[in-house]
């Protein structure tokens, strides 16, 4: 209720009881002690004038007898006699029937004026305040009556100083009691008032220690007599067997037979039945402690159980987060204002940011103006018509360009559109793929077409060849002519190879699969160039799987993949190199590893894609045919191997064997890795745990 | 607390406040001036014939009796009367010697002593209810089972109205010893104490159980009606009768005024309605003439008892 003066607000329970009833005991000590006083007062000055009226008749009475035998004696003596008889008679005087004073009590003279101050009634007494000036007083004019005859008139004067007197005694007493009534009401009020007070600040430390997160309290008072022993239980099954601390009515599963199987806030109507609750049921203040309890007690199980909800839900969240955080897609959830309010852990590192930086911006706080915009309005479209948006983009600058595959999908509320959600999934990988299958169909064409063209081109190069050679048999030499025929010779055969060469690419040449040993296949091609290739310190060092098992396999066309690939490796370093040679059997035993690794100046990354291709080749014109490689390809495809490069090579390549001292500093050096299958079924689907590392950073397969 | 305390006292200061409002008396004063004095005088008596009453009652009773009939008096004979009170019997009987008392009403044994002593002059007297004469009654308790007839008064406490007392002392006293009862035989002969009132007292004296018994002039039990429950009293014995209440001049008084009053007394009649009220007032029917010789049984009865009428 709202306080009529604020200040009362302010004031203590305890004060404010006070006061209220130190307010009610004056105000009706007030209301007493005015109408009691005033009564009194009346009472006194009537009894006061009782006592006067007496007084005068009983001194006309008196003063009838001296009157009638003249005595002035007697009459002096008699109002003198009944002016002593109190303090507060003034005076007392007697009038003869013709109003001559026969005797008063004056000392010096009779006042003048007195005599007709006051006159008697005619058979009654008249009573006159007179104020002197000095004092006051109550004049009595009674007349003396004899036999019906009035004979005279006594008059007696009494101080209004007794009246006075006796209403101050009354009033001081009056208000004496209403003043201890009023300490006495303050001193029970102010017991009262602080039992009260002290239930009331024992339920607000309660209430405190609930605040604070303490709601194991106790705020109603011990039972007298707890529930086991007002119902003689002795189920020690029961919760409430020996719990002084809560009342039997606030455990819930009470195995007490009067209770019925209600749970609250229906078990207070139970309750209320309950001679437990009614043994020990006390004033309103305790039922609101025992309530308090009841509800610390409640609320106690309610935080319970949102603990185990709330850990329930973090375990989930955390799971949640640990699936979105493994999951190498980028994903965000944007609200309706495309602000985002989720993101993933691979979205935070592909952007360079931490999850709290992202939380709160927009697109346009992290893509330039041109992507955000874009970004905005296929969002919006989203958000506006519902349709999910699938695509792929080629993000980042060249060199780091990367294909992701777009899904954004609206979120819903019920019927409502509450954001958006975007899963980017990098498939730059399976770009390549893609990018290599493509390749890998044109160079089966490329072979097919140059196998057939070679095919016919071979017969008349033969005859040419032929005459040539049929004509320099007949040239004499140191001809001219001689000379320009063998010229003929020597291109024709350059044709020849380039047929050859040509037809081994489009695997026309046929293969004669047998069982070989991989590793001296290598070695023998390495020991015939290491010598050639030694004289330009160029050194070629192997490190070959004593594991690997014989293959079955061509080997002159892998000996000329071998020799192919030293040539290659050799003319990349030029001079000052070093060439790795290795072997490695995958340790599911079903595919083998053969990896040449130069020293080189390496391959550009341009032309990454393009070393496999026909005819493609760095080297100056005339010094290659740009067919190694591509021939190479056409082998190891052949054998159902891969081929792949990698430029540059990884380091470990690169420093290992005696050149570690080598003049020149290792370049960027190129890795080609053939993997060749041990079984007739292929290469196996799963990776060489050897190989992943090193096709982490493949281009070109 | 402070506040607390504050407004405690604000509220006490209220309480004491309130109750003042209230305190002025809403009596009607009259201011007066005490100061100015003046020494009482008495107004110079006038010429004036004193009336007295026996004091056998009260001086109101007195009063109240003779009130009118003085008036009436006053007004009849053109004189200036005034009743007084003498206190006691012999008092009465001095104010006659010393011309106090111009006009006495007294008993016949007052009468006679007055007239031995300073001679003073019986002129009329009274008749009541009972006649003219009247008489003495010896009471007693009604329940005082220990008297049943005259003789028991022997030993007994004796309450009469005044030695001088003519039907509350001598007539009984004549009858006491008629009948051979001496003063000396009763255990105690006591007289109302006090001035006048005395029949009363006697009455009073006797139904209180103080006395055994008493003696009073017969009618008095009658003016007692109001006073005592006379079933209490038991006329006992009652005297003879002897000439009632008797008017007298004192001696030296005009013969004129005794004429006037005496007519004028004699002038009252129960049929005047006028004179109705002062007669029963008085508790007379009439009052007639009389003279001193009317008075000689009651000398008689002095001498029987041994009462010196000169004393």
């Amino acid at each position: 209720m709202h306080m009529p003066i604020p200040f009362l607000n302010r004031l203590k329970f305890q004060d404010k009881i006070n006061l209220g009833t130190a307010c009610i005991v004056i105000f009706f000590g007030l209301i007493t002690a005015l109408s009691v006083t005033r009564v009194s007062v009346d009472s006194i000055l009537e009894g006061n004038r009782e006592r006067g009226t007496s007084m005068a008749r009983n001194l006309a009475l008196r003063a009838i007898d001296p009157m009638l035998g003249r005595d002035s004696l007697r009459l002096k003596n008699l109002v003198d006699q009944m002016a002593g008889l109190s303090d507060y008679i003034n005076y007392a005087f007697v009038l003869d029937r013709q109003g001559d004073v026969l005797a008063h009590t004056f000392k010096k003279g009779f006042p003048v004026e007195l005599k007709d101050a006051n006159e008697a009634f005619e058979k009654g007494v008249r009573i006159q305040l007179l104020d002197t000036g000095e004092a006051r007083i109550y004049d009595f004019a009674a007349p003396v009556i004899i036999g019906g005859d009035r004979y005279g008139t006594v008059r007696l004067g009494i101080s209004q100083v007794r009246v006075q007197t006796a209403k101050r005694e009354v009033m001081v007493t009056i208000f004496g009691i209403t003043a201890a009534v009023t300490l006495a009401a303050m001193v029970l009020s102010t017991i009262f008032a602080r039992g009260v007070a002290k239930s009331i600040n024992l339920l607000r430390e309660s209430a405190e220690e609930v605040v604070r997160g303490n709601l194991d309290v106790q705020t109603a008072k011990a039972l007298g007599r707890n529930c086991w022993e007002v119902m003689r239980c002795y189920n020690k099954g029961c919760p409430a067997y020996h719990d002084d601390r809560h009342r039997c009515w606030y455990l819930a599963g009470t195995l007490c037979p009067e209770c019925q199987d209600v749970h609250l806030p229906e078990k207070f109507e139970s309750c209320r039945t309950c001679k437990v609750y009614r043994e020990n049921v006390g004033d309103e203040i305790q039922s609101l402690a025992e309530t308090f309890d009841v509800m610390a007690l409640t609320l106690n199980a309610y935080i319970d159980e949102l603990k185990h909800a709330k850990s329930d839900l973090e375990r989930q969240k955390s799971l949640m987060q640990t699936i979105l955080d493994v999951t190498p897609d980028l994903v965000s959830l944007q609200d309706r204002d495309l602000k985002y309010i989720a993101v993933n852990k691979a979205f935070c590192t592909y952007f360079h940011k931490n999850e709290s930086d992202v939380i709160g911006i927009t697109d346009f706080d992290i893509f330039n103006e041109e992507q955000a915009d874009t970004n905005y309005h296929e969002d919006q479209q989203i958000l506006i018509t519902g349709q999910s948006l699938s695509k792929q983009i080629l993000v980042g600058r060249t060199g780091n360009r990367r294909w992701f595959h777009i899904i954004k999908v609206p979120v819903y509320d019920g019927e409502t559109i509450i954001g958006l959600l975007l899963t980017a999934r990098d498939i730059s990988v399976i770009k390549q793929y893609q990018e290599r299958l493509i390749h890998s169909q044109k160079m089966q064409d490329l072979g097919k077409l140059a196998g057939g063209v070679a095919h016919e081109i071979n017969t008349p190069l033969g005859i040419i060849l032929g005459y040539a050679q049929l004509l320099i048999e007949d040239v004499p030499e140191g001809e001219q002519m001689r000379e320009d025929l063998k010229i003929i010779e020597r291109q024709t055969k350059v044709c020849r190879k380039i047929v050859s060469d040509l037809l081994g690419f489009s695997r026309n040449i046929e293969s004669s699969m047998e069982s070989m040993e991989l590793n001296k296949s290598l070695t023998d091609v390495v020991e015939l160039v290491q010598h050639i290739f030694r004289q330009e310190r160029v050194t070629v060092d192997t490190d070959l799987d004593p594991n690997v098992p014989p293959i079955v396999a061509d080997e002159d066309k892998l000996k000329q993949v071998w020799m192919n690939l030293l040539n290659n490796a050799f003319d990349a370093i030029g001079s000052d190199g070093h060439i790795l040679v290795g072997t490695k059997l995958c340790s599911h035993r079903r595919r083998v590893l053969v990896t040449v690794a130069d020293t080189g100046s390496g391959i550009k990354e341009g032309n990454m894609g393009r070393v496999f291709d026909p005819f493609f080749t760095t080297k100056p014109a005339g010094e290659g045919t740009g067919l190694g490689l591509s021939v190479s390809f056409g082998i190891i495809t052949d054998h159902g191997g891969k081929i792949s490069v990698t430029s540059p090579a990884p380091v470990e390549y690169l420093e290992t064997g005696d050149d570690k001292t080598g003049t020149r500093p290792p370049g960027p050096g190129t890795l080609f890795i053939i993997e060749l299958p041990l079984t007739k079924e292929g290469l196996p689907d799963e990776e060489c745990p050897e190989a992943i590392d090193l096709k982490s950073g493949i281009q070109a397969v | 607390m402070r506040f607390t305390v504050r407004i405690l006292l604000l509220l006490t200061l209220i309480a004491l406040a309130l109750p003042l409002a209230g305190c002025e008396d809403p009596e009607p004063v009259k201011r007066i001036d005490l100061t100015k004095r003046e020494e009482i005088t008495f107004r110079p008596r006038q010429v004036e014939v004193t009336y007295a009453y026996l004091p056998q009652y009260s001086h109101s009773l007195s009063y109240q009796r003779h009130n009118l009939l003085v008036e009436y008096l006053s007004e009849a004979t053109g004189l200036t009367m005034r009743q007084v009170f003498p206190d006691t019997f012999d008092e009465h009987m001095n104010m006659v010697d010393q011309g106090q008392i111009d006009i006495s009403f007294s008993n016949p044994f007052i009468y006679v002593k007055m007239a031995h002593r300073g001679g003073a002059q019986a002129f009329a007297r009274i008749v009541e209810d009972s006649g003219k004469n009247f008489r003495g009654q010896i009471i007693v308790r009604q329940g005082n089972e220990s008297i049943g007839t005259l003789a028991d008064v022997r030993g007994k406490r004796w309450l009469a109205v005044d030695p001088s007392s003519a039907g509350g002392f001598l007539f009984p006293l004549g009858h006491f010893i008629e009948h051979g009862i001496q003063r000396k035989d009763f255990a105690e002969v006591a007289f109302a104490p006090g001035p006048g009132g005395k029949q009363e007292k006697v009455v009073l004296g006797v139904a209180s159980g103080q006395y055994d018994v008493g003696s009073i002039r017969e009618g008095t039990l009658a003016l007692m009606a109001d006073k005592v429950d006379l079933s209490q009293i038991r006329v006992l014995a009652e005297t003879r009768w002897y000439p009632g209440w008797v008017y007298s001049a004192r001696k030296g008084l005009n013969q004129e005024i005794v004429r006037k009053i005496k007519s004028a007394m004699l002038a009252l009649s129960q049929d005047n309605p006028r004179h109705l009220p002062i007669l029963e007032n008085a508790g007379f029917t009439a009052i007639i003439p009389s003279q001193d010789s009317d008075f000689d049984p009651v000398r008689l009865l002095a001498a029987s008892i041994g009462l010196d009428v000169g004393k």
